[in-house]
Order: structure tokens, then sequence, then C-alpha cells
């Protein structure tokens, strides 16, 4: 057995890496990554994912029900990490399967792959506590620079961690972008990781946080047409039903984060597209309490004033 | 794990839990009880928002999740939902905050060619809970409406919460803690409202927290305590005081306390930091007839 399948194994079991180990397994990431487009070309049959967030138990539910890499071809779509008490491990597992794989699996980057948004939500708290250092966290938001941006599946579905941009009419305008960056505040490469497709608004919507667009439906067809594609899937929004299709099925968000921050009790989807892209949604639900390893400690009793 | 009670402290104080399943304590004619329910559906979502008369709500909103505290005898019912604090929400209706990035966004963006939305999407609520007489109360006082004119209300009173007393460490034979609705503000911040309760030997005292954090912007932590002291009277005698802290990160920074978002995760370590904006110590009135 190589070292890689024997990181595979161990991480399977949700047992971090060393990390020394985590900086090699970085390395040779980034070598296949580097290569890869903004908009990388995917070939069907494939499922795609939605947000994960740290959630690792559930994301082996995940596999359990779409099947184990490499048999079954996988698209994520981003925001692997922040929020759940696993980020390191969710994500090394990915990247480690990523490294054997390369064909198998693609990785795109979600708003949550930047150094900003994981110092406040959860991921460099987690690798400063498992690993003592920052050091791992410096390696993963290194590789996070190198994720593609976005896949087009069989030239026919667009696939994208958030949405549209109105910089961005063309996917030739996405694949210009120089993507090996920090996620900038704005701009088109910022819209597509953070942007939402909006009801109340046909064209473009600006949030009432004065930051972040909101597209409507006029916006979603013309995307469409002028770039010959059925439809856009996206995730990056808590879908309570784990799918969500809007403006006519132009655009489905997918959500693959099982009760959510392990309290919202929503159920998980991954859809699934065979080789003449007819697709299926799997919904599954948070993985049983017993197989999420040994049970937390008893809390003491909270004394709140 | 969720926290344990001891049955011989329960019984002790002269409490039991209740029964087939339900999350709750029946103690000296009080029955506190919690509900823990999932997110709304897309269609109770809906729903929501037609009576709400709004199309945005926050992401997780726990509508069939609640706290009660219900005096049998005299069918008093001091309680805490989602529906009521989004209610408030609508009214209060604060002008929105702009996010740190909103100044650069300001020369990008193109308003003729947008619309701007400019609902409170903090979510920020006055709520501090619902009361009501129940009808049909073991008494058979009926006919009492919701929060009428003949019915409870909150007057201003000189008493305080007796912190002291709380502060003992009596053995706690409930605990409990129900988020009513939270949104992540898309990733620059949090906004939450949760009541956690805690009911000893001698007391309940429950804390209703709506917190939030615009990061690099401000922080607004409004809480609602309230405390109910066990006595023989038919008519309980509760405390409510309600206290609003608010600050922007740029008054913490000029303090010299630190301003990146990650330090304000929890706000009880921090609340001493913000100033209070507003403090207000209520009693419940409770009809003479009653």
């Amino acid at each position: 057995m190589s070292d890689l399948d024997r990181q595979i194994e161990q991480l399977k079991r949700c047992e971090p890496l060393k990390e020394s180990e985590v900086k090699a397994l970085c390395l040779k990431a980034m070598e296949i990554l580097v290569e890869e487009s903004n908009v990388q070309r995917v070939d069907a049959p494939v499922t795609i994912c939605g947000d994960i967030h740290g959630q690792f138990y559930d994301m082996k539910e995940l596999f359990r029900v779409g099947g184990d890499c490499p048999k079954t071809n996988y698209l994520f779509l981003g925001d692997f990490v922040d929020r759940g008490f696993y980020s390191v491990e969710t994500f090394l597992l990915l990247l480690a399967l990523k490294v054997r794989y390369p064909d198998r699996i693609t990785l795109i980057r979600g708003n949550h792959e930047s150094r900003q948004i994981t110092q406040v939500y959860g991921f460099y708290d987690e690798c400063l506590r498992k690993y003592g250092s920052v050091n791992v966290w410096r390696y993963c938001t290194d590789i996070f620079d190198y994720l593609s941006l976005s896949a087009l599946i069989e030239n026919k579905i667009f696939s994208v961690h958030g949405g549209l941009s109105p910089a961005i009419s063309t996917l030739d305008q996405i694949r210009t972008i120089d993507r090996k960056q920090e996620v900038p505040h704005d701009g088109g490469m910022c819209d597509l990781l953070w942007s939402d497709p909006e009801d109340i608004v046909d064209g473009w919507g600006l949030s009432p946080r004065g930051a972040g667009f909101l597209f409507g439906g006029s916006v979603v067809t013309s995307f469409n047409h002028s770039n010959n594609i059925d439809y856009i899937c996206r995730a990056h929004q808590l879908v309570m039903e784990g799918y969500k299709w809007m403006f006519n099925n132009q655009i489905v968000t997918v959500w693959s984060a099982p009760n959510y921050c392990y309290r919202c009790g929503n159920v998980a989807a991954i859809l699934e597209m065979d080789e003449n892209l007819n697709k299926q949604f799997r919904v599954f639900e948070a993985a049983p309490q017993e197989s999420r390893g040994a049970p937390a400690k008893k809390p003491p009793p909270d004394y709140f004033l | 794990m969720e926290w344990e009670v001891d049955e011989r402290e329960l019984k002790a104080a002269g409490a039991e839990l209740l029964p087939d399943g339900r999350r709750g304590v029946r103690i000296h004619g009080w029955e506190i009880e919690s509900f823990k329910r999932p997110i709304l559906n897309s269609l109770s979502l809906q729903q929501w928002e037609q009576k709400l008369q709004t199309s945005h709500l926050p992401e997780m909103i726990f509508g069939d999740s609640s706290l009660v505290c219900k005096h049998v005898n005299s069918g008093i019912r001091v309680y805490f939902n989602t529906f009521d604090a989004l209610v408030g929400w609508k009214q209060e209706a604060l002008p929105p905050v702009e996010v740190p990035a909103a100044a650069e966004w300001k020369f990008r963006s193109k308003p003729s060619q947008q619309v701007i939305l400019d609902y409170d999407y903090t979510f920020t609520t006055p709520y501090c809970g619902s009361q009501a007489l129940e009808k049909n109360s073991e008494h058979g006082r009926g006919a009492i409406s919701e929060d009428g004119s003949c019915s409870l209300h909150w007057e201003d009173c000189k008493e305080q919460i007796d912190v002291v007393a709380l502060a003992s460490k009596e053995p706690i034979l409930f605990y409990d803690e129900v988020v009513l609705y939270e949104d992540e503000l898309a990733d620059n911040g949090v906004s939450l409202l949760t009541v956690k309760v805690r009911v000893m030997p001698s007391c309940w005292f429950l804390l209703l927290r709506f917190w939030l954090r615009v990061d690099g912007v401000l922080m607004r932590l409004r809480e609602t305590r309230m405390h109910c002291v066990f006595r023989d009277s038919a008519k309980p005698i509760i405390l409510r005081e309600s206290c609003w802290r608010e600050a922007t990160f740029q008054a913490l920074s000029s303090k010299g306390y630190p301003s990146d978002s990650a330090a304000y995760n929890d706000p009880s370590n921090i609340s001493q930091r913000l100033p209070i904006i507003m403090q207000k110590t209520q009693k419940l009135k409770i009809p003479d007839n009653l």
C-alpha cells in the first residue's frame, strides 16, 4: 500500500495527518490544481455535491449514498471547511482523493476557502487546536488559491459555488481571471463565489449590506442562452429539502450538509447525473449518532446569569 | 451529549420530569417545557412570508421551537417563540447596516441598473417574550384574551433580579437552550436569537438573548432575563430585566480592545465591553380577579 493510500485510509477514520504529511500532500495537490482551468471541464457521469462545512461524518454518509471515489466521479462545489467540527479531516480527505484520483474528483472554490473567512468561522482555530501551530492552516489556505472557480459538465451544465456576476457574461471571461490569489472583496471572481439568485429582482439587485450581488431570472436566462448551457448548478445557500430549483429550472441550488451546524434538522442532497445527463437527486440525512466516534463528555451545569 | 438531571435532587425538590418524552419539569405548580424542532421547510417558510408580509426571513427559522413556562393553577403562561420575535423585527424595521466592503462597492455598482434591497437583514428584534392567560385553565377562568387590556402586562418596578441568589450553586433540575432563529448574514457575521432556562429547587431563571455581530461594523446584544422565586401564594411574582448593549468595532478599537471579528464569537465573554444603551426592570402585573 502506498503512503497516499495509507493516508486516505487514515483520513477516512477521521484521523488527521501529521504536519509534514499535510505539507507534502499540498505540494502534490498544487501541481495538479495549477493545471486546471478556471472553468474546469468535467465529463458525465458525475455526482455534484454542495457545501460540506467540516461535517466529516455526514460527508462519509454522502459517500455511502453516492458511492466511493473513484468508482463514482465527483464534483464538489466548495465550502469544505468552517462551522463543523472536522474541517481539517474533511478537506484533507478530499484533497488526498484529488491527488490520488485527479480525473475522478473535481474540487472548486467556495467563499469559505479563504484566509479571511476561515479566521472568523472556525478552520483557523481548528488547525491551531489540532496541530498547536497555524502551519497546516497556511498550507491549506495556500492550496485554496489554486482551486478552480467553476466547472462545465459536458459543455451543458455550468457549476459554480455562488452564482453570476454583472462583470461576467461569457465563460471565456471567467477563463481569463488570474485566480491564484485570496478571494478579492469585489469583482468577477468575488461574485462567482458570493452572489445569490433572488426571486424578487428580475435583473441585478444589491444586498442591503451594500456589498454582494443578487441576480434574477432574466440574468440567468440570458447567461444560459449566450453560453449555450442548459442550467446552472450552484451551492452556497441552505435549502431545507437539500435542493431547490429556481427560475423555471434554469438554476438549481444543491446543499450537502445535513442537520447543518448539528442543529437545523434539514436533509441534504447530491445530484447524480448519468452519461446522458439524466439527473437524479439523492436526498440523505445526517449520519446516526453512533457512527460519529466517541460521544462528547457530559457538559457541566450551566449557571448562566 | 445532553445535560442530565440527578433523580434524587428532583425528588428532594418535589419536582418531576414531564412524561411521555416531553422536555421539561413540573415544580411548585409550574410546568417549564421546551420544544426543539427542525427549521421550517420551504412550504412553511412561504406561509410565514405571507403572514409577516416579507420576502426575507432568517435562513434558519426554528419556527416550531419554543420555551413555555406555565403556572398551571392561574393559567399564566410566559413563553418565547419565533413568530412573535419576527413580528417585533418587522415593526422595529431598523435601517440596513452597511458592511465595510460597501464603501468600495459604491464605485462599482450602477444604482440605476439595480434594485437595492433595504430591509433590516440583521433581524434585530425588540422581542422580550410573550405572555398570556390561558383559557380553560383548571379554574375555568376563560375569556381573557392574549395581551388584552384586562390581561397580563408588565409594569416598571424598583426591585431587581437577585443575582446573588442566582449565583449560588443550587442543583439545576432542568436546563435547556432553544434557538429561535439564526442567520449568518451571508458570512458577514451572525444574528442569533436564543432562550435558555434553568430550574432550581427555589426558582426558575431564563435568559432570552438576541446577539448580532456584523463583522467589522457593529455588535448588538439585547438580553432579557426573567426570574421567578417559587412561593406558596396563588399569584407568582415574575421579574423581567431587559438590557440592550451596542458598540461599533471602531469604538471598541479606540478603547484599545481587539477589532478582529474572531475575538467576538461568544457574547457572554465580551458583553461587559459593550456599553448599555437601555436597561429596565419590570414586574408582571396580574389581574386582581385572579
